[in-house]
């Protein structure tokens, strides 16, 4: 598997070309070209702006596009040939692209991007979303300075969001990543991010990369391993961060990559996190959290019945997940009307933890462990909008918090579910 | 060196009665044998091609366009070379180095103002236009250079600095002595210092504004440089004619050319920057006929320093100057070379119009100015102060006043690399004195004094710049151990085949020996290595392939010459062969800072 | 008479005697086979599991589901599940082995016979395995797909598969067996249609609905399902 190369001979032709960088930045690319214009050029001002000395290259990893997003991609080039666009910049700007598959491949195209990174020598990686059509060239500085100056190895974005924007960030990601990994990271599954080159190349290195990792994504595992390899990690306050449309199905895929992801890491790093107890901050450059207020209409009791549903329905395969306590616990929510719903944080916690230690079990198939917590997550996330529906910010970034606070006091149960053999 | 000897018997046509024709022929043609019953050879030494008839030189003639293949060393003779003891160089001092000059391999001379000044702006303020500053020597002296000169096949350029007197200039005297003096109009008065308010002030360290009172007539007048240098009013005929009368006393004298200073200040407008106003250009083309129809093959070099699309019309239709300064270029070569990217220097020769056949590009790395950084945009400006002057002493107004040598760390094959792409870019190149070597500079000495120390001839006492006191030369010789005279000088580097002087002297005659880089047409090649500055030099059947890897790393390069399919590439420096071009990119290896010209053959 | 009688029994006796001092023999020899295949129907146990171990099976069939199969049927993991398989039908064979040494007239054509069916038992017993592995996987995978996308009957759609394959695989095995055939082909024609038409009735009654509610999203209060955020994960 050391062997297996993500780089074709026409792409390392071109980073031949593209020679030391200072900075890479990094685009994975599938069929973005309605989105990827104005995000690249916010990363082609940015860099203008902010790193006019520094050798900068734009790399975007794609994943089998037929819209033509490379071509957008490569027409953000600088240079004496191609200089169409009439930017005035000090230096050679390139940006290529490589197509590493036919079908995206989350994990492969930052795999691609990191040994892009590794081998141009690039002091800092920074990898930015095609969707984030609300980025600002200033973002990228954001990003990239705490690395390029400051010598840290990640910088995790904190955005501004909607209020019920990142629910699941808000209600699974954080808080379950806190509780193992002890650090509070905000976005733990970010899709915008910076890393130093020592970094790229010590994760490139790791012996976890995997088949698993380049289905669903190693972002996650990216944050992990900073985290637990005592890597300087850090926050940066970017901005407002826009939601694409999406869709039920959407759901289930975000589930894979983020909550699989994470569950998947807790395997390989037991010995790591069962020893850690609580949480500690993370330097944070700007504004720990912003929510913007505004009002948002969801069916509450089309997500009452999607859980109550859900509950009813895969009550089989919820009892070979779930304790017996939590599953009848479940019920008895799942029997609520909507005015009084209320998942409470501690049985969401117990709920999350036991779905980890049966994933780690195996007890069914893993993927439909993930599928399985679907319709419950649907439930936390009713229960989440009822509690803050008034609530200011701060607010709901309370119950956040005591949201956290559940997940790390309930840790020994995670580790006691984990161990039970039944 | 090889001599080259014939009698001549043949009858064929005399195309044209130069030493360069001559050569390329390959022989010496007569009309009549019996008209020519003299022997002739040709010397082809370092010094250029001299023709010499049963012994004795011919004096040059001017051939039309010759500044196109020239080679031209920028000398101060205060600095060069003191002959009289008193601690400043002197034409006495410089004609006695002229072997040096020629044996290094140039062939034209520009000097630097050596005219009756009281020297507050290094004679570039002028007292008496027709005569030698005393220190130097006297007219006779200037004479025996002159005559010296062109006997070694080179070719004498001099300042005029046309825009402006000393203070003390006896016109000058004249206009201020009162308001309706009949000289009064040759300068340009005013009663207000408000006039011409749209125009930017050069010396931005030192002047405060382009008006200078006067309390002798009680008024202000103009001024683009310094306070003590009042412009001359070219709306006047009789400055215009009186300043043709100083270069055709020149001209009589046998100068090859002039070196115009400061030419887009020569007229003023209000409303406008005074900056390249076409009455300028007017002035400039009577100036040109003028030439033209007297001294046929002399030159008019402009010096002004503007955007390339600015300077064009200073070429007219070929009817104004012969060649002008590419200022532009001289700070984005230095930027690309740290940037480690060519395209500064790409991107300068794209918008470096076209410019008609007669014209020609200098083209330079250093002189005796600071390197000038008005012509670059301020994200530029400030990447060049933070790279090559770090130190704030080292700037000076927008520039930085350091030599070739410092700035480039002393770094031979950095300097190696400038140097080969001064010699390959088209145009002519300029060596400025003491680079060659690799002399450094004094930033502890005010303005551009830095740059303007003795130069370094040996070891010895004062360098070998004179024999008098140390104390008493007209600045201190450079000391330290990295660029001081024991470190750096003449003699020892001839002594050595390794030395950058007689790189210099290896470059200058690779150069020399192909007329497609004096006139040749350039076309970039872009390979995608951006390090990687490419290019090829075409006139006639010659063709020579030229790459520069900018980097300090080594560098892959593929370059497409599918066009040059079949051609062999020869180096022309070990004239070694490589590969020969086929369908598939050309690959390269280049070293660290690696150049290459290759001259291409079809066998 | 008594003597008659006593002489019968004596000569039975003496016969059974014989009979049994020409079986005893056979009989220890069979004992000692048992005995032996015992032996070595564990040692081959041992090694199966080992094996297993080493290749990591439990890892594949926890992968494939089977573990959650096994463990809802309170049955051993399939490691263990295997090796015992091995264990028994070895001994199995070395007891008939044995048996067959008594010599005994017509129990040899049975003994015969079962060595011939013992693979086709194998192939059978695998196969049902992994149909019903399947068919709970696929069973599983469907309720959780339907689920998710708020399907309306994803239980009778999940049981649906479920017993679609389980009745395939059946028939399969059956099929392997041999046993049966033109039985087992009509009942499962039959069972087949039967789920079918049953399936169809269901659909119908359950599409109604569903055709409905697809209907008055698409058509009736499509501007209101617009209005509808759903909340974003990320």
């Amino acid at each position: 598997m050391a062997e297996e190369t993500v780089l074709t001979d026409d792409f390392l032709r071109q980073l031949i070309n593209v020679g030391e960088v200072d900075i890479l930045v990094g685009l994975p690319t599938h069929n973005n070209a309605r989105t990827i214009e104005p995000v690249i050029r916010a990363i082609q001002a940015g860099i203008l702006k902010c790193f006019p000395r520094e050798r900068v290259v734009i790399i975007n990893a794609d994943g089998g596009s037929q819209d033509g997003t490379p071509e957008l991609v490569i027409r953000a080039s600088i240079d004496d040939v191609w200089n169409v666009s009439k930017v005035y910049a000090l230096r050679t700007l390139h940006s290529i692209s490589t197509r590493y598959a036919r079908n995206p491949e989350p994990g492969t195209a930052l795999r691609t991007i990191l040994a892009a990174a590794d081998l141009l020598r690039a002091k800092a990686c920074v990898v930015v979303s095609p969707d984030s059509t609300t980025i600002e060239p200033d973002w990228l500085q954001r990003l990239v300075r705490p690395v390029y100056n400051d010598n840290f190895d990640l910088v995790a974005p904190i955005y501004r969001r909607q209020k019920f924007e990142g629910v699941l960030m808000r209600n699974l990601l954080y808080p379950m990543t806190r509780a193992i990994y002890g650090y509070r990271v905000r976005e733990p599954y970010a899709s915008e991010f910076a890393i130093s080159g020592r970094l790229a190349t010590d994760f490139l290195t790791k012996e976890t990369w995997n088949a698993e990792w380049g289905r669903i994504g190693a972002e996650i595992c990216l944050t992990i391993t900073a985290i637990t390899g005592k890597y300087r990690v850090c926050q940066s306050f970017l901005g407002t961060k826009a939601q694409p449309a999406r869709s039920a199905s959407d759901l289930v895929a975000a589930m894979r990559r983020t909550v699989g992801a994470l569950f998947l890491s807790l395997d390989s790093n037991f010995p790591l996190w069962s020893a850690i107890a609580d949480s500690q901050p993370v330097p944070t450059l700007g504004a720990q959290s912003e929510v913007m207020l505004e009002p948002v209409r969801v069916n509450r009791k089309r997500l009452r019945e999607m859980f109550a549903t859900g509950v009813a329905q895969l009550e089989p395969v919820l009892r070979s997940i779930l304790s017996a306590s939590t599953l009848s616990e479940l019920q008895r929510i799942a029997a609520l009307e909507v005015n009084e719903f209320n998942y409470p944080a501690d049985v969401w916690a117990k709920t999350v933890f036991e779905f980890a230690a049966s994933y780690h079990k195996c007890v069914i198939s893993r993927d439909h462990i993930v599928q399985a917590l679907v319709p419950l997550y649907r439930g936390r996330t009713l229960s989440f909008l009822l509690e803050n529906r008034d609530g200011s910010g701060q607010d709901m970034e309370k119950s956040v918090e005591s949201l956290c606070g559940e997940f790390e006091r309930l840790k020994p149960y995670l580790l006691e579910v984990w161990a039970d053999r039944k | 060196m090889s001599i080259k000897t014939k009698c001549l018997s043949r009858r064929t046509k005399v195309l044209s009665w130069t030493p360069e024709n001559l050569l390329r022929n390959g022989l010496i043609a007569g009309r009549r044998a019996d008209r020519y019953p003299h022997c002739y050879s040709i010397d082809v030494g370092a010094g250029g091609p001299a023709i010499i008839r049963d012994g004795t030189r011919l004096p040059l003639k001017r051939e039309a366009g010759w500044y196109k293949d020239a080679i031209i060393y920028q000398i101060h003779v205060r600095t060069f070379f003191d002959s009289n003891s008193d601690g400043i160089g002197d034409f006495h001092g410089l004609a006695q180095k002229l072997d040096y000059v020629q044996e290094l391999g140039v062939n034209a001379i520009w000097l630097m103002p050596f005219f009756s000044s009281p020297l507050r702006d290094d004679g570039y303020d002028i007292s008496d236009y027709k005569s030698v500053h005393p220190s130097y020597g006297t007219l006779e002296d200037f004479k025996t250079f002159l005559s010296s000169a062109h006997d070694r096949g080179i070719r004498v350029i001099i300042e005029m600095v046309a825009n402006h007197t000393s203070d003390q200039h006896p016109w000058f005297l004249e206009s201020r002595s009162s308001q309706d003096n009949p000289k009064r109009d040759w300068y340009v008065w005013s009663d207000t210092d408000t006039t011409y308010r749209g125009t930017r002030i050069i010396f931005l360290d030192t002047e405060m504004s382009n008006w200078a009172w006067d309390p002798i007539s009680k008024s202000y007048y103009w001024h683009r440089f310094f306070s003590h240098q009042p412009d001359l009013n070219y709306d006047n005929p009789a400055v215009c004619e009186e300043m043709w009368n100083v270069m055709k006393f020149w001209l009589e004298l046998g100068v090859d050319g002039f070196r115009l200073d400061a030419v887009p200040y020569l007229i003023e407008r209000e409303g406008t920057s005074c900056e390249n106003l076409p009455e300028t250009h007017e002035v400039i083309r009577e100036l040109r006929k003028k030439v033209d129809d007297q001294f046929p093959g002399a030159i008019l070099l402009a010096e002004a320093n503007q955007w390339p699309a600015d300077l064009r019309p200073y070429f007219g239709n070929g009817d104004e100057f012969h060649m002008a300064f590419h200022f532009p270029l001289m700070p984005r070569m230095f930027m690309g070379l740290r940037l480690e990217d060519r395209k500064p220097i790409t991107e300068i020769l794209q918008q470096t119009p076209e410019i008609p056949a007669t014209c020609q590009w200098c083209l330079f790395l250093r002189n005796h100015d600071e390197l000038t950084l008005e012509m670059v945009t301020d994200i530029e400006r400030d990447y060049m102060y933070d790279i090559y002057a770090s130190d704030k002493t080292m700037r000076l107004n927008l520039g930085i006043r350091r030599r070739l040598a410092p700035l480039l760390d002393n770094d031979r094959r950095r300097i190696e690399l400038m140097n080969g792409m001064l010699m390959s870019l088209p145009g002519t190149p300029i060596i400025y004195y003491g680079d060659e070597i690799g002399m450094g500079d004094n930033i502890y000495l005010g303005d551009r004094n830095g740059v303007r120390t003795p130069m370094q001839w040996s070891g010895g006492w004062n360098g070998g710049f004179s024999t008098a006191d140390p104390e008493s030369l007209y600045s201190p010789p450079i000391l330290n151990p990295v660029y001081g005279y024991q470190a750096v000088n003449v003699l020892s580097q001839k002594r050595t085949e390794h030395s950058l002087l007689s790189w210099m002297k290896h470059i200058m005659r690779i150069r020399r020996s192909s007329p497609v880089f004096g006139a040749g047409s350039i076309e970039f090649l872009y390979p995608a290595n951006h390090r990687v500055l490419a290019y090829v030099r075409q006139l006639g059947k010659e063709t020579v392939l030229v790459v520069n890897n900018l980097s300090s790393a080594a560098q892959a390069v593929e370059l497409d010459l599918r066009r040059y399919k079949g051609n062999i590439l020869i180096e022309m420096f070990g004239r070694n062969i490589f590969p020969r071009i086929g369908d598939v990119p050309y690959l390269l290896t280049m070293g660290p800072y690696q150049f290459y010209w290759f001259r291409l053959r079809r066998i | 008479m008594w003597e008659i009688i006593i002489t019968e029994l004596t000569q039975a006796l003496q016969e059974l005697a014989r009979g049994f001092a020409h079986y005893l023999p056979r009989l220890i020899v069979m004992l000692i086979i048992a005995l032996v295949g015992w032996v070595i129907a564990y040692l081959l146990k041992v090694l199966v599991r080992s094996i297993l171990r080493l290749t990591k099976f439990s890892k594949l069939s926890e992968n494939a589901g089977a573990t959650q199969l096994l463990n809802q049927a309170a049955l051993p993991s399939s490691t263990e599940l295997l090796s015992r398989f091995v264990f028994w039908v070895a001994w199995i064979a070395f007891i008939l082995l044995g048996v067959s040494v008594l010599g005994i007239v017509g129990l040899q054509e049975y003994i015969s016979r079962f060595f011939l069916f013992l693979p086709r038992l194998f192939v059978a017993l695998v196969i049902l395995f992994f149909g019903l592995l399947a068919a709970s996987f696929f069973s599983r995978a469907a309720l959780l797909a339907a689920v998710n996308a708020n399907f309306r009957s994803s239980r009778l759609l999940s049981i649906s598969i479920r017993i679609i394959i389980s009745i395939f695989a059946l028939s399969m095995v059956f099929e392997v067996l041999g046993v049966a055939e033109e039985t087992m082909l009509i009942a499962f024609g039959t069972a087949f249609g039967a789920v079918m038409l049953g399936l169809a009735i269901a659909f119908g009654i359950g599409g109604k609905d569903l055709a409905r509610e697809f209907l008055e999203k698409k058509i009736v209060t499509g501007k209101k399902e617009e209005k509808e955020d759903d909340p974003s994960p990320l």
